[in-house]
C-alpha cells in the first residue's frame, strides 16, 4: 500500500513573487503572516495576448523606486512598476534594425535590469540579448519614457558570430555579464568596456572519442564578491564550475539525472546551486565538492523554467511549465506552498522588500506583550514569595497539599506556571529571533486558555467572573484559590471522578515537574 | 478520506474491552450500545477454526439479512411515494473512486477567461478554428509487423485524410521534417513490441507537443462480434471527461486529429471516454429506429384492433461497433516536437504521483 499520510506543511512565510507567462501577463502571488500558510494569487496584470508573450523579465529589487522590466515576444522590452503594475516605459530593442520582420527572426531570450541606479533621473538600465547573440544595453531616463521611442544611450555588441544565445546572467556588482546557448561557448564580458574577458573550452573528448558540442542552458555567478567562479548548466544534464581565474576547462563537472537543466540558480551562501530540470526534477548541489545535497520531492511534473534565491529567507520559487508557482523551504527542502497559476510560466521574481510591512506590525504588538509576559513572571514570583519559600520547597510543599487534598491540578497549574517561567526566561535570551518569540507567545496564551477552560469546567458556580480577554496573572492566582476553596467544598462523588478524570494528568504532570526539577538543578549548577 | 475513516473504525469498536473496566466514568457518562457492542467476540480473537468460521458464518448471515431489510425497507417507501404522488425519498449514490475524487485546482471552470484566451493561443487552434482543414500521418517503428499493420488499416478508416508512409530506416526527428514540409498537421506513431502494438505518440505538428501512450487491449475489428464496416464518413467525434488542464490540452489535441465538420448522414461516431486518467476508444455506427414499443405488441389477440389504431411509436437508438477498440494511457506530454535529448515535458508521470488511488491528472 502506498503511504496516504501527508507531512504537514509549516505555510509560507510572508513574501511577495511576480510570475511571467505565455499570455503575457504578469501575475502577483503574496502570501501573508496573518492567515498564515498559503500564498494566493493577489493581482493579474495585462491582457491576454499571444503574441505579447513574456519570455523573460527582471526585477531592480530596491527598498525605494523598484522597477519590473519584462521582455516581450514580439521584441519590446516594458518596464513596470512591480508595486501596483503601471507600465513605465516601453522600448523596442531588436538589434540595429527595430522592425517587426527583425523581431520575428531574432527574439529576445534574456534580459537583466540593474539594480544600481546612476542617478535620480534614470529610470533604468538594462541588457538584452537576442537569439543571435546581439546583446544592448540600454538606459532609459525618466523624461523621455512616457515618449517610448527616445532611449537613452546605448551600446551594442555582438556576443557571438553562430548559435543560438539562451541565457544571460550578470554578477552581483553588475560589471560582468555572462552568455551561453547552443552551439556557444561560456562567455564572460566587461560591461563597462563591453569586451570579451573570457570563454570556456569544451571539455576533452571521452575515451571514445566523442566529442559533444557545447550546449548550454542556464548558468549564475556562484558567490555575490566573486565574479570568477561560474556555473554552468548543459542540455546533456552537466552541472559544470568553471573558474575564469584558474583555466578555461570546468574545474568541476557533475552529471543530474537524464534530462535537460533548465534553471539555475546560486545560494547567496556562496557555494550552493539549485538547479531545475526538464522533467521537473528540482536538486541543489553543493559546489565546493560537486556532491548533491538532495532533490525537492513534489507533486512537479512539468520542465521548470525558472528557479529564484529569497534574498533573505531561506527559500526558493520555482515555476515552469506545469503552470504551478511552487515554493520550497531550503533547509528541509519540503514544499511550502503551490499556486496553480493557469498558464506555462517563463520566469518568477521575488520582491524582497514586500516582507518590510509585517514585521512592523508585529513589532509594534511585540513589546506590548513582552511586557505583560514580564508582569506575569513578576507576579508569579511574587505569588512564590509571598509564600516565603524556594521554589524547590513550594513544590515539595504542593506535593504534599496534592496528598492531602488529593488536588493534584494546583500541581498541574503550578508545574504549568514554571514551565511559563522557564519559556519566557528562554524568550528573553532569544530576543533576537521574532519568530521564535511570537510562538512561544501563542502556545503560553493558549495555556492560559486551557487553563481558563478548566476553571469553568470545574467551578460552574463561579464562572460569572471568567473572562477570556483578560490575561493578568493575578487572575489566575485568585482562580486557582478558588479551585482550591471549592475542592474542599465539593462532595465527594465529585472528586472521585474528577480524580479518576485527572489520573493520566497527574501521572504525566509528575514526570513533567521530575524533569523540570532536573533541568532546573543543571540550571543552578 | 472515506479509506482513513473505514480504517479508524475497527480500532474505537475494538479498543473498549481492554479499557472497560478502568474508566467506570466513561461508560457511565451512557454510551451503553457502544458497551454492548464491544462485549460481543470478534471471530478473530477465537483460536479454534472451526468455532471462528461458525462465528463469522452467522455475523456474516446477519450482515446480509440486514442490507436485505434495508434495501426492502427503501423499496416499500418509494413505492409508498409513487401511490401517494409525493416526491420519492431520493436514491443513494454509490460512493465511488470517481466521485470521491480528490479535489483538484486544474479543473476548468467554464467562466474562465483566460482558459480562452489560452485555447485561441494554443497550436491546435487553427485547425480547431478550421482555417486548416486537419492531414494526418501516420507512420509505425522500425519493426512493424504482427497485429501493427492490421491496427494501422483500420486506423486510417477511423481518421479521414490520414497518411501512412513506411517507416523505413528513417530517424523519427527525420519523419517530422518530413511532414512539416508537406504540410502535415498531426503525426501518429504507433509502436510495436512483440507484435503487437503497445504504444502511441500524437504528436502536433509544426510546433504542437508530443504525447505519449500506453496502448492496450487492442481488438481489432474482426474479432468484435456484430461488428460493421464503417463508410468514408467524417465522423462525429465525443470527447468525454476531459476536465483539468491537462485534460483539456489532450482533448484539443485528440480533436485536432478529426475534420470539425462531420457528415451527420454518415451516422459514424468516435469516441474517446476518459474514466480515471484512462482514456477509452469506441468506433459505432448509430441508427434511429421508430418501432412499435413491445407493450403494444406483447398485448392479446383480443385488443388487437385497439393497438392497431394507436400504434405507440418509441425511438430507439442502436449502435453496432466497427472499428477497432483500445485504451490510452497518458505517460508523458512533451513541449514541441518528439525530442528525447532535450525536450521540455509539460507533464511526465512520476511514481510518486500514484501515492493515491483517488488523484487524476486528466
Amino acid at each position: 500500500m502506498p503511504r496516504t499520510t501527508v507531512v504537514e506543511s509549516p505555510g509560507c512565510p510572508p513574501l511577495r513573487a511576480l510570475t511571467t507567462d505565455i499570455l503575457g501577463l504578469v501575475k502577483v502571488v503574496e502570501a501573508h503572516a496573518k492567515p498564515a500558510g498559503a500564498a494566493k494569487i493577489v493581482e493579474t496584470w495585462g491582457a491576454p495576448d499571444a503574441s505579447r508573450a513574456i519570455v523573460a523579465a527582471s526585477l531592480a529589487d530596491r527598498a525605494a523606486d523598484p522597477v519590473l522590466a519584462v521582455a516581450r515576444k514580439n521584441g519590446v522590452v516594458e518596464l513596470l512598476n512591480p508595486l501596483n503594475g503601471n507600465a513605465l516605459a516601453a522600448v523596442k530593442t531588436v538589434g540595429p534594425a527595430p522592425t517587426d520582420g527583425g523581431a520575428e527572426g531574432d527574439p529576445l531570450v534574456a534580459l537583466h535590469l540593474f539594480t544600481r541606479q546612476s542617478s535620480d533621473s534614470m529610470l533604468g538600465t538594462f541588457i538584452a540579448c537576442t537569439d543571435k547573440g546581439k546583446a544592448s544595453m540600454r538606459s532609459i531616463t525618466k523624461e523621455n519614457a512616457a515618449s517610448g521611442s527616445g532611449a537613452g544611450p546605448s551600446t551594442t555588441w555582438d556576443v557571438c558570430s553562430g548559435g543560438n544565445v539562451q541565457f544571460c546572467s550578470v554578477d552581483h556588482g553588475e560589471s560582468y555579464a555572462m552568455f551561453g546557448g547552443k552551439g556557444i561557448e561560456m562567455n564572460l564580458w566587461d560591461i563597462t568596456s563591453c569586451s570579451k574577458m573570457w570563454s570556456a573550452k569544451s571539455p576533452r573528448a571521452n575515451s571514445l572519442g566523442i566529442f559533444t558540442r557545447p550546449w548550454f542552458t542556464a548558468g549564475t555567478f556562484l558567490c555575490k564578491e566573486d565574479h570568477r567562479k561560474i556555473v554552468a548548466c548543459t542540455n546533456d544534464h552537466q552541472v559544470r564550475l568553471y573558474d575564469t581565474a584558474l583555466q578555461r576547462r570546468p574545474a568541476i563537472s557533475v552529471d543530474f539525472r537524464e534530462s535537460p537543466i533548465k534553471a539555475v540558480a546560486a545560494d547567496p551562501n556562496g557555494h550552493d546551486v539549485y538547479i531545475g530540470t526538464g522533467t521537473g526534477d528540482l536538486a541543489s548541489f553543493d559546489m565546493r565538492t560537486g556532491k548533491l545535497l538532495g532533490c525537492y520531492i513534489g507533486k512537479c511534473s512539468g520542465s521548470i523554467r525558472s528557479i529564484v534565491r529569497h534574498p533573505e529567507l531561506p527559500l526558493i520559487a520555482s515555476c515552469g511549465l506545469d503552470s504551478y508557482l511552487r515554493i520550497w523551504d531550503t533547509n528541509t527542502r519540503q514544499l511550502l506552498s503551490a499556486v496553480f497559476l493557469k498558464q506555462h510560466l517563463t520566469t518568477v521574481v521575488i520582491d524582497s522588500h514586500f516582507s518590510v510591512e509585517e514585521p512592523e506590525e508585529t513589532k509594534s504588538k511585540q513589546p506590548e506583550s513582552l511586557v505583560e509576559a514580564e508582569a506575569e513572571v513578576r507576579k508569579e514570583k511574587k505569588k512564590k514569595k509571598s509564600k516565603t519559600v524556594e521554589e524547590d520547597e513550594a513544590e515539595a510543599e504542593f506535593r504534599k497539599e496534592k496528598k492531602k487534598k488529593k488536588s493534584k491540578s494546583i500541581d498541574e497549574d503550578e508545574t504549568e506556571a514554571e514551565a511559563e517561567f522557564w519559556k519566557e526566561k528562554k524568550k528573553k535570551k532569544s530576543k533576537t529571533i521574532e519568530e521564535d518569540e511570537t510562538e512561544a507567545e501563542a502556545v503560553v496564551r493558549k495555556e492560559k486558555k486551557k487553563k481558563k477552560s478548566k476553571t469553568v469546567e470545574e467551578d460552574e458556580e463561579q464562572v460569572g467572573v471568567v473572562d477570556h480577554y483578560d490575561s493578568d496573572g493575578e487572575m489566575h492566582v485568585r482562580k486557582e484559590k478558588k479551585k482550591k476553596k471549592s475542592r474542599t467544598i465539593e462532595e465527594d462523588e465529585e472528586r472521585d471522578s474528577d480524580d479518576e478524570m485527572c489520573t493520566p494528568k497527574r501521572r504525566k504532570s509528575g514526570e513533567r515537574s521530575k524533569s523540570l526539577k532536573k533541568s532546573k538543578k543543571q540550571h543552578i549548577a | 478520506m472515506a479509506k482513513e475513516k473505514k480504517r479508524k473504525e475497527p480500532p474505537s469498536d475494538a479498543a473498549p474491552p481492554q479499557g472497560g473496566e478502568g474508566e467506570g466514568k466513561r461508560e457511565r457518562k451512557g454510551k451503553k450500545a457502544k458497551k454492548h457492542k464491544a462485549e460481543a467476540i470478534l471471530p478473530s480473537q477465537i483460536k479454534n477454526k472451526e468455532k471462528r468460521s461458525e462465528l463469522h458464518a452467522k455475523l456474516k448471515r446477519e450482515k446480509k439479512a440486514e442490507k436485505r431489510k434495508l434495501a426492502r425497507e427503501r423499496s416499500q417507501a418509494i413505492r409508498r411515494a409513487e401511490e401517494l404522488g409525493e416526491q420519492p425519498p431520493e436514491r443513494q449514490v454509490p460512493r465511488t473512486i470517481e466521485n470521491t475524487r480528490e479535489p483538484d485546482e486544474t479543473v476548468c471552470r467554464p467562466d474562465d477567461q483566460e482558459l480562452f484566451a489560452g485555447n485561441d493561443a494554443d497550436e491546435f487552434n487553427a485547425v480547431l478554428k478550421q482555417h486548416i482543414i486537419p492531414k494526418v500521418l501516420i507512420t509505425t517503428c522500425r519493426f512493424n509487423s504482427g497485429r501493427g499493420p492490421a491496427f494501422i488499416e483500420e486506423l486510417m478508416q477511423v481518421i479521414p485524410n490520414s497518411h501512412y508512409v513506411k517507416r523505413g530506416t528513417y530517424e523519427l526527428k527525420k519523419i517530422v521534417e518530413y511532414a512539416q514540409n508537406r504540410d502535415f498537421t498531426s503525426l501518429i506513431v504507433v509502436h510495436t513490441n512483440r507484435r503487437e502494438p503497445d504504444a502511441l505518440l500524437i504528436m502536433g505538428l509544426p510546433d504542437g507537443p508530443t504525447a505519449h501512450f500506453k496502448l492496450s487491449k487492442l481488438i481489432l475489428r474482426k474479432d468484435i462480434k456484430n461488428h460493421g464496416n464503417p463508410t468514408s464518413h467524417k465522423p462525429e467525434l465525443v470527447l468525454n471527461n476531459f476536465t483539468t488542464r491537462l485534460g483539456h490540452r489532450v482533448g484539443r489535441m485528440i480533436q485536432s486529429l478529426f475534420p470539425q465538420d462531420p457528415n451527420f448522414r454518415g451516422r459514424r461516431v468516435v469516441t474517446f471516454h476518459n474514466q480515471r486518467d484512462y482514456i477509452f476508444f469506441r468506433h459505432h455506427r448509430y441508427i434511429f429506429e421508430t418501432k412499435e414499443s413491445k407493450v403494444a405488441s406483447k398485448d392479446k389477440k383480443a385488443k388487437t384492433s385497439e393497438s392497431k389504431s394507436q400504434p405507440e411509436k418509441q425511438v430507439i437508438c442502436r449502435l453496432q461497433e466497427c472499428g477497432p477498440r483500445f485504451t490510452l494511457k497518458l505517460l508523458t506530454l512533451q513541449h514541441g516536437t518528439f525530442d528525447t535529448k532535450s525536450g521540455e515535458y509539460e507533464w511526465v508521470h512520476k511514481p510518486d504521483m500514484d501515492t493515491s488511488r483517488r488523484r487524476f491528472f486528466l
